[in-house]
């Protein structure tokens, strides 16, 4: 896909990581690069350690990570805190997004960019000006102004939970975004406003990491590669028609081949 | 601190009764001693700690001080004390409000007898006996029949670093004449050395008449090496309301205590209370509510956010005579303990004695929420800064409390960061 790629300096790079959580290994000698502007698809079973890979690309606390190393635009990524990561670059449609009483989404996310403004030098924004700005890309993403004023996914449905997180991650526009089953209980329409809003934000240098067990959403978002992951490691990896073969054969197929 | 006051001449020994109500104070202040932990009203709290050191006490009417300079983003008649000492009133005061220097009241006003410890019973509170010892600082605050103030009357207390520990004893009488409606404010804090140990003892005696209604707004932000001790006695008549709001915050030892007597049909209070620290402070949060009539309503709601070694003390009592049916009392208390070190006290107690009525009481205790902080941090937003937005979002519902929104941000603004830096 990329004609240059050994040219450019990959923007995420896992190197021969293991690690786990309570004890528990979940990740085992996991290797993968991903180049600016590209498009993975993350594909496995339940339990085989997707979420737990997104955790510890992002810093939440509580995992551990035994050996392995992971650079994130030349920076060894592990050294930072998650907001430090965040400011970076990295942002997480999380699989589960959690509510926050007492927290409106617009001052929540009114800190949220200009502590990234703020790490990376530039101006606060206006307050009017952002308003205005989170309005307009709340309709994108059906969430009107009503829903921003209310507190962080509190009393959202579990589509309205997604499409706040797509909307959060349109209004930081991250250099790398990772995607945690944000299809999982969208409805079709739901699903094509999420998958425009991933779409709007392809420009040639923002790269994804797309984690889903349907083809669903691959279908409106066209990834460069996808990946098989079955018990903590890649098992196979090719373009987008592996996607199909997958919904065909089941992951059973894919794991045997890897034993 | 000795609790063999002497006898310090003071203006107005000249009346009898006072000077009497004076050696009254001291007599029961030696008898009933400072309390300890075996002290049931004081277990948790345990003052005697504190209250080892020797705390002077230095009357100073004369002395000419400046109007300590002190901002609040509010407009109001204020009211300036500084170190204990009355210093002055805005003259702006309108003429259906009068504001007097206590001594001065009691002087001219032989009906204030009446009013001088009746509410604030020094039999049983022993720091309202040594504020009757030394019963000299304060103000009457009388608004008259159907009053309603444009701005609210505070009292500023501010504290310069003291030279060695000082005992500030302060004592206001606060009448709302039938139907007023007034807003109060109580303001303390400081400048200079932190470090400087005083001990402010306050006592308020607070009567609401028929239809009046009182809201009271207390910020307690002393240097972190002082004491305060509040008592705020309050008799509230028929249809009036008294309502408060104390954020606790300064201090190394503090009590806001408040008495409420719902003494006539339709009277309602509403105490409500915050307190937020770190470091290894004691702050107390303790409310008597007394229903003694039919038809009377009170609520309580508390919350606490409590870092470091610090230590937060709730005591919540609910009083219901035989004959007060009808009527509702109820009370929430809830804590956020940042840290393992961290303690919580809760004591509520219901005494009832009459059948239909509605009375309830809660208490719950939690942390911060680990993966609310990791959300918020994983949209880069810092550490500190995130705590601190949850830990204003905990508050959200107590601080709503507050009606007036001018005095809501500035105790929101004052509130402060409880997480060690
Ligand atoms: N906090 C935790 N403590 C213990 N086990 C966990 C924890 N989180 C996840 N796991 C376990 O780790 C494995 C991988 O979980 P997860 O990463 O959520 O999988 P996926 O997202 O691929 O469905 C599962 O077996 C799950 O039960
Ligand atoms: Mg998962």
């Amino acid at each position: 896909m990329n004609g240059n790629k050994h040219m450019t300096t990959p923007l995420l790079e896992i190197e021969d990581l293991s690690a786990g959580v309570d004890g528990k290994e979940i990740i085992k000698d996991f290797n993968l690069t991903i180049n600016p502007g590209e498009v993975h698809a993350l594909m496995g079973p339940n339990g085989a350690g997707k979420s737990t890979l997104s955790n510890i690309l992002c810093g939440k606390p509580g995992y551990h990570v035994t050996s392995g190393r992971i650079w994130f635009k030349g920076k060894d990524l592990l050294k930072l805190s998650p907001e430090e990561r965040a400011c970076e670059g990295i942002f997480l449609v999380m699989q589960y997004p959690v509510e926050i009483p007492g927290v409106p989404v617009t001052s929540f996310l009114k800190h949220s960019v200009n502590a990234i403004r703020k790490y990376r030098g530039e101006p606060e924004l206006d307050t009017m000006e952002f308003i205005k700005m989170v309005r307009d890309e709340g309709k994108k993403f059906n969430l009107d102004a009503e829903m921003i004023k209310r507190a962080v996914n509190v009393g959202f449905s579990g589509g309205e939970k997604k499409r706040l997180e797509a909307l959060q991650m349109a209004v930081l526009k991250p250099d790398f975004a990772i995607l945690d089953e944000a299809d999982s209980g969208l409805d079709i329409d739901a699903l094509k406003i999420v998958a425009d809003g991933v779409n709007a934000l392809r420009d040639g240098n923002r790269a994804m990491l797309i984690i889903t067990h349907f083809q669903r959403l691959l279908e409106h978002v066209v990834p460069d590669f996808v990946h098989i992951y079955a018990d903590g490691r890649i098992v196979k990896t090719g373009g987008r028609e592996l996607a199909a073969e997958l919904e065909q054969t089941g992951y059973a197929g894919f794991m045997k081949e890897s034993r | 601190m000795n609790t063999e006051l002497p006898d310090i001449k003071l203006i107005g020994d000249e009346l009898p009764w006072l000077k009497e109500y004076r050696a009254a104070g001291r007599r029961e202040f030696a008898g009933q001693g400072i309390p300890t932990a075996k002290t049931e009203a004081w277990k948790y709290t345990k003052p005697n700690r504190f209250l080892s050191m020797d705390f002077i006490f230095n009357p100073r009417g004369g002395d000419k001080l400046a109007i300590p300079e002190v901002n609040l983003p509010f407009v109001a008649y204020k009211i300036y004390f500084e170190n204990g000492v009355f210093i002055s009133c805005d003259d702006d005061l309108p003429d259906n409000i009068e504001v007097l220097p206590l001594i001065e009241a009691l002087m001219f006003r032989p009906e204030l007898k009446n009013k001088t410890g009746s509410l604030a019973d020094i039999t049983k509170y022993p720091f309202a006996a040594l504020n009757a010892a030394y019963l000299n600082e304060g103000v009457y605050i009388h608004v008259k029949a159907g009053v309603r103030p444009d701005k609210p009357i505070a009292l500023i207390n501010h504290v310069t670093a003291a030279v060695r520990p000082e005992l500030y004893n302060l004592h206001h009488i606060v009448e709302i004449d039938k139907g007023a409606s007034v807003e109060l404010v109580e303001y303390y804090g400081y400048t200079g050395a932190p470090k400087s140990s005083y001990l402010v003892n306050v006592v308020n005696e607070i009567y609401v008449a028929a239809n009046a209604a009182l809201r009271h707004y207390k910020l307690q932000d002393e240097a972190f090496k002082a004491g305060h001790l509040a008592l705020n006695a309050v008799n509230v008549a028929a249809n009036g309301l008294y309502k408060s709001f104390c954020l606790q915050k300064g201090a190394d030892l503090s009590r806001n205590e408040t008495q409420v007597c719902l003494a006539e049909e339709g009277a309602t209070a509403e105490v409500d209370a915050a307190y937020i620290m770190n470091g290894w402070a004691t702050l107390d949060t303790t409310t008597d509510i007394e229903h003694l009539v039919p038809h009377t309503n009170s609520s309580q709601l508390v919350k606490g956010v409590i870092g470091g070694q610090a230590k937060g003390v709730f005591q919540g009592k609910i009083r219901i005579a035989s004959n007060a049916v009808k009527t509702e009392g109820c009370q929430l208390h809830k804590a956020m303990l940042l840290s393992d070190e961290a303690e919580i006290d809760v004591k509520p107690e219901l005494e009832i004695f009459a059948d239909d009525v509605k009375c309830s009481h809660g208490a719950a205790c939690g942390r911060l929420d680990a993966d609310q902080l990791f959300y918020l941090r994983s949209r880069g937003i810092p550490e500190a800064e995130a705590k601190q937005i949850l830990i204003d979002a905990y508050l959200n519902d107590v601080m709503a409390k507050v009606d007036d929104e001018n005095i809501r941000s500035w105790i929101k603004l004052s509130q402060g960061n409880p997480l060690p830096a």
